[in-house]
């Protein structure tokens, strides 16, 4: 219901997709040998698949009138990501695609590649981005309420109310804040100009920076965010708790199925921080790494 | 007192006199203080600027040593003022009436390095530019706004503390001595003291009023201790959060702070000749005290210490062994000998407990319980808790280092100025220990007082079953029949079955491999089915699986059946009304004693306000007394 109306909207907003695909979680497709069935499909019209094609993609940037809007959106999603790191080797592609995106210096990094090796040499890598808690110390310890969550579940900080009080980075046990403490570079911002909002914030010297999720890229350009688009062997997903649904840039799941199937685990779980990021193991290896020796 | 040393006061010169001798004609060597101190604090604000404009960057600070030296500032002289406070207000309402020529000195202490501490959270803040947003926009689950309410309010209790006792003092200066004053102070000292006739009425009340305020100030100074400390215990990094932070904090602050007093005191008794006033045994009984609370300091060190340490529990073992034997560990031992176990044999010895030993244990104390402060702050801001390793430690730079003196030489800066303007000792008491010996009984005053949508109606709307005829899709093999599946969804409220049929030609097809899915309006397009389940054909060619929808309104089904691994899927569809879905998303309980936290902190800004009101009210007091008997 909530999903229609949302569907039809947007697809008044933006043109629709050209290529309306079906590829489902683990089919390799090509081209040519499935476009007579991509037609066929097309050609059913179903308001439940083809209306569904969002935007390729201008940029969803979202203005201050959207932004005002999303607020009485409510919850419709509740985001979330899953790390797979049956398949992650560690070539930070998420790392850089979110530097480069986002604009940010070399030592301000929003998501961080841990990386350890076992007694017999074998590699283990875990990418950690902000873990978007439900129930997140940094939001509390804020003096200013500078940090908050949206109805979303994305906690998100904004720079112009922000006083630099550090608070939120000793409150964080994930280590995912950054502070700018030298004048940060021109945010790649598009389509710049635009303004700097929560959801995309251009830095600013004194102030707290972190992961966004790319809030500005969900729901409103139908893009994925940066690292799980950027990742070779899409290892990120993102999910909504909602709609039970979560993607990868090449398949789709069930996210609860797919969370319960794989035994999926969440960090630092006895904190009580709740986190919405979910790690699904696999390869023997401890959650967080061992003892020592994490790089 | 004891009568020798009364005995020995009178043939002193009178306190009047002596207080009034830094409002003399200044010497050279004061100037020349004053200077030097002044051309520090001015480099101070030279670096504080550059760290503004070139960011926090150049004062050392990295994403791995985020709080250090400014906060350690901020601790330590916030700390020392407690000892001002607890020299005066505790030895007040204890009756040791030897305090009466510190009183004046410590309060002085009190309030300059209140201000200097709390000044300090300004070059600790990365948007100092920002800081009336505490005002605007304040969250009060921060620890950080509860320091911020903590220090303001014991910032004015201290003032008052200090304020009270300075009216009959200026009364009797003004009375006495109008034409030494000066115009400035005189006029000061009349507006202040205005309608203090010295009656025994005022008298009366007046020492009900400082009784009330230095009752006060005693838990608003563990108030903004314990709070100093919350800002780091109250996160979940290890080394920080601690149970035993909060009396440890207040223990600091009181030791280095009883030591401040002691150098203090030596450094104007030297400079003005109090020697009549404030005698070795003074520093000796101040030292007592600073070796008890050192003792007390040592062994909540040990405390703190020993459960993290025994346990080895990840993180706090590592910080705990990095404080001990990392390489910043010389800070810790440093700490350890020069700041606690020599100033303790300092004055234990008897050779060594005179004046000039105490002066020497205190200044070793104020410089230890610095670095102890820098250890506490730094080793865990510096510990990495995803590496479980230790980053870049904070780097000391120019910038840094010459605002942290600029505020210690503030210090000394602002009390001679001070004491320029008020006098220095406590004339008043000063007098009536030298007539009386029964401290004043206290009157105390209490003033303590201490919360699916269930189902909607199930309907069923069949909305539609499609059948669908799939078209030839490029066949690898021509000749081979294409199955065709006859997809059928029905719908229970939420509960979706979905049952496929699989045809070959005219027969049914057994045992087929089949996918069922449903599409979704989430992500990108080209990824929008949702595997729901799995199912194999029966004898009649048919297959069901059902799942609970999480979205309502009408659903697509799909279903999929890989008949043969180089041709495309055989595909079949079909449409059905999912109502009352029950999304798997549950909302977060509310966090465990959230309902509790609201309360308490209720209770604690009532009971600061309070406080404020009480302070506030004594002022009034001795206000309405002195107007009364000006009248009459």
């Amino acid at each position: 219901m909530v999903n229609l109306r949302n569907a039809v909207d947007r697809s008044k907003r933006t043109r629709p997709y050209p290529d309306l695909g079906l590829t489902p979680a683990g089919v390799v497709s090509t081209e040519a040998e499935d476009l007579s069935r991509r037609n066929m499909l097309l050609g059913l019209g179903a308001v439940g698949v083809a209306s569904m094609g969002g935007a390729l993609g201008l940029i969803g940037f979202k203005d201050e009138a959207q932004a005002a809007s999303s607020a009485t959106k409510g919850a419709e999603h509740q985001w979330c990501r899953i790390v797979d790191l049956r398949f992650c080797t560690g070539e930070r592609k998420c790392v850089s695609s979110c530097q480069t995106r986002h604009g940010l210096p070399p030592e301000q990094t929003w998501m961080r590649v841990l990386s350890w090796q076992d007694e017999v040499g074998k590699e283990f890598f875990m990418p950690v981005p902000c873990q978007m808690c439900e129930n997140p110390p940094c939001i509390a310890v804020c003096p200013v309420s500078a940090t908050t969550r949206t109805p979303e579940g994305i906690t998100l900080v904004d720079q112009d109310k922000c006083i630099g009080s550090r608070a939120c980075m000793a409150a964080c046990p994930y280590e995912a804040r950054y502070f700018n403490w030298n004048k940060p570079a021109e945010t790649n911002r598009m389509p710049a100009p635009s303004p700097s909002t929560p959801e995309f914030p251009a830095n600013q010297i004194g102030t707290v920076g972190k992961c966004v999720l790319c809030a500005d890229r969900i729901p409103y350009s139908n893009e994925l965010p940066s690292c799980v688009d950027a990742c070779p062997n899409h290892v990120h997903y993102i999910g909504d708790f909602v709609t039970d649904v979560a993607v990868n840039g090449v398949a789709t799941v069930k996210l609860s199925t797919f969370l319960s199937e794989n035994n999926a685990v969440r960090f630092k779980e006895e904190l009580g921080t709740n986190p919405r990021t979910y790690y699904i193991l696999g390869k023997g290896q401890p959650l967080g790494g061992p003892m020592a020796g994490v790089k | 007192m004891t009568t020798m040393e009364s005995a020995a006061q009178l043939m002193q010169p009178s306190a009047e006199e002596a207080s009034m001798r830094p409002f003399k004609k200044a010497s050279v060597k004061f100037w020349i203080a004053i200077g030097l101190l002044s051309a520090v604090v001015a480099l101070g604000i030279v670096a504080w600027i550059v760290q503004l404009r070139e960011g926090m960057g150049v004062a050392g600070f990295s994403n791995r040593s985020f709080w250090a030296i400014d906060l350690t500032n901020v601790v330590t002289i916030i700390g020392v003022s407690y000892g001002g406070a607890v020299v005066s207000a505790m030895l007040l309402l204890t009756g040791a009436s030897w305090r009466a020529p510190l009183a004046r000195i410590a309060e002085g202490m009190a309030v300059v390095t209140v201000v200097i501490g709390a000044a300090f959270i300004i070059p600790h803040l990365g948007r100092p530019d920002r800081l009336l947003y505490m005002f605007m926009q304040p969250n009060f689950r921060s620890p950080v706004f509860w320091d911020f309410v903590a220090i303001t309010t014991y910032m004015f209790a201290s003032f008052v503390f200090f304020f009270l006792p300075l009216i009959p003092d200026m009364a009797i200066l003004r009375n006495k001595h109008p034409e030494e004053l000066g115009r400035g102070r005189r006029t000061l000292y009349r507006i202040c003291s205005h309608g203090w006739i010295s009656s025994p009425k005022q008298h009366r009340v007046l020492r009900g009023a400082i009784g009330v305020v230095a009752i006060l100030i005693i838990p608003l100074a563990v108030s903004v201790h314990s709070v100093l400390s919350w800002a780091f215990s109250l996160v979940s990094r290890p080394g920080w959060h601690e149970s035993i932070w909060a009396p440890y904090f207040v223990i600091a602050a009181l030791y280095s702070g009883v030591a401040l007093v002691i150098v203090i005191a030596a450094g104007f008794r030297r400079g003005y000749h109090l020697e009549a006033f404030i005698s070795e045994r003074h520093f000796v009984r101040l030292g007592f005290m600073m070796a008890a609370l050192g003792a007390t300091y040592l062994y909540l060190t040990f405390a703190d210490i020993l459960p993290g340490a025994y346990v080895g529990e990840r993180g706090v073992a590592e910080v705990v062994h990095d404080t001990l034997l990392g390489d910043y560990a010389i800070s810790f031992w440093a700490f350890i000998f020069a700041g606690a176990i020599v100033p303790i044999l300092l004055v234990a010895l008897p050779q060594t407990r005179n004046t000039g030993g105490m002066v020497v244990a205190a200044t070793l104390v104020v410089i230890a319980m610095w670095l102890k402060r820098l250890v506490m702050v730094s080793e865990t801001s510096h510990y990495d808790q995803l590496t479980r390793s230790f980053g870049q430690y904070y780097q000391f730079t120019w910038v840094s280092i010459s605002i942290t003196l600029a505020g210690v030489a503030a210090i000394p800066l602002l009390l001679m100025l001070l004491f320029r303007v008020v006098p220095i000792l406590a004339i008043d008491e000063v007098d009536t220990l030298a007539t009386e010996d029964s401290p004043s009984p206290i009157k105390s005053k209490s003033s303590m007082g201490r919360g699916v949508g269930t189902v909607a109606s199930i309907f069923l709307l069949l909305a539609a079953a499609g059948a669908i005829g799939l078209g030839n899709a490029t066949p690898a093999s021509a000749d081979e029949a294409i199955p065709t599946i006859i997809v059928s969804a029905l719908s229970s409220g939420p509960e979706i079955s979905i049952t496929a049929t699989v045809k070959n030609g005219s027969g049914p097809v057994w045992e087929a491999d089949l996918k069922f899915y449903e599409s979704t309006t989430m992500f990108k397009p080209g990824n929008n089915l949702v595997p729901v389940g799995k199912g194999i054909t029966d004898y009649n060619g048919v297959a069901e699986v059902s799942y609970v929808a999480a979205v309502n309104g009408i659903r697509t089904v799909t279903v999929m059946y890989y008949f043969d691994e180089e041709a495309p899927p055989a595909i079949g569809t079909a449409q059905v009304s999912a109502s009352g879905a029950v999304s798997p998303y549950v909302e977060p309980k509310p966090e465990l004693l959230a309902g509790a936290g609201r309360t308490l902190v209720g209770a604690l800004f009532t009971l600061v306000l309070l406080s404020l009101l009480i302070v506030i009210a004594q002022v009034v007091r001795v206000r309405r007394t002195m107007k009364e008997e000006t009248l009459s």
